[in-house]
């Protein structure tokens, strides 16, 4: 899955990942990678200013640590954060039911043909 | 990052860090070196797991950007180049009713020129792509307009007092606009 196609999602599967405890940016990535089967396909680079931004909108707090002589940053979720995944969670399992029902029972649908309409011609 | 890590990797960083705060490039570097460390735990040479970890990481190119896109200073320039006309339209409409225009014509042509300069740096920081450029013009339109916003409020209470409940929301705005502006200064310091 590339970056463009997780438009809009980012954010929520960032929360999840700290919904365990602290994590660094690159334990963050990591967790990122393991939960979804190592199948996103993002610059890992790009977390960074994301987790930015989560910080910049009260969702998340970054701390300094210094381990190995560098200096770490790490996050965990505010209580507006946690209220946020969970908002987040079932937004997006309404939507997923809501995609799944239209995509996998639309076509199973008998057409309306009292009106005139008719299934249009294959165009093969 | 140690002087033992490899060229490639002490190369990239210093292209991010010569357009973003320290505190950031320290975080980058500490992920960088992770990955680093993961590649090389699989068995690649130091050059080839700097490589890969470089890889990985995406181009300098889209990092910067990424963080252009959640500069603090965009976003509060942003605000208040949309909060600004409200604002000059209050003091206009309450200089306009009291009759009390600020100090000579001189006094009024430097207001008038510092008031487009602060608007000319908040629209670098709003639209200029370079970390730090728009960090410090948004510092520094910022100043300029608490600067301004206050000059504003206690001339006007020192030559004419509220003289109308326009002048009072002019000031209220004027007010709202320096605490932004505060609160804007103090989240920029934490960013840096």
């Amino acid at each position: 899955m590339r970056a463009e196609e997780l438009k809009g999602h980012l954010d929520a599967l960032l929360l999840a990942t700290l919904e365990g405890g602290p994590r660094h940016g690159y334990a963050v990535i990591e967790a990122l990678r393991q939960s979804t089967g190592g199948r996103l396909d993002l610059p890992t680079g790009t977390i960074y200013p994301a987790l930015r931004r989560l910080e910049q909108a009260g969702l998340i707090a970054g701390t300094w640590s210094v381990v190995g002589g560098r200096r770490r940053r790490e996050y965990q979720l505010t209580p507006a954060g946690v209220r946020a995944l969970s908002g987040r969670r079932a937004a997006w399992r309404d939507f997923s039911a809501i995609v799944t029902s239209a995509l996998e029972n639309a076509g199973l649908e008998t057409p309306n043909l009292e009106n005139g309409a008719c299934p249009s011609p294959n165009p093969a | 990052m140690p002087e033992s890590e490899p060229r490639l990797i002490r190369g990239y960083l210093e292209v991010l860090a010569a357009q973003l705060p320290g505190p950031i490039v320290e975080e980058l570097a500490d992920g960088l070196t992770e990955t680093h460390r993961s590649y090389l735990s699989r068995g690649l040479s130091a050059d080839a797991a700097a490589e890969a970890a470089v890889a990985e990481f995406g181009s300098a190119e889209e990092i910067l950007a990424g963080f252009a896109r959640v500069n603090p200073a965009r976003r509060t320039a942003r605000r208040l180049l949309g909060f600004g006309p409200v604002v000059g339209g209050c003091w206009v409409a309450a200089l306009a009713t009291s009759r009390s225009w600020p100090g000579p014509l001189p006094t009024r042509v430097a207001l008038g020129l510092a008031l487009v300069s602060c608007i000319g740096l908040l629209a670098v920081a709003a639209l200029d792509r370079r970390y730090r450029v728009a960090f410090y013009s948004g510092v520094a339109g910022c100043v300029g307009f608490a600067a301004l916003d206050a000059s504003l409020i206690v001339g006007v209470l020192v030559v004419a007092g509220v003289a109308s409940w326009v002048t009072a929301v002019a000031m209220a705005f004027s007010s709202a606009r320096i605490a932004l502006c505060a609160r804007a200064a103090a989240a920029a310091q934490q960013n840096t």
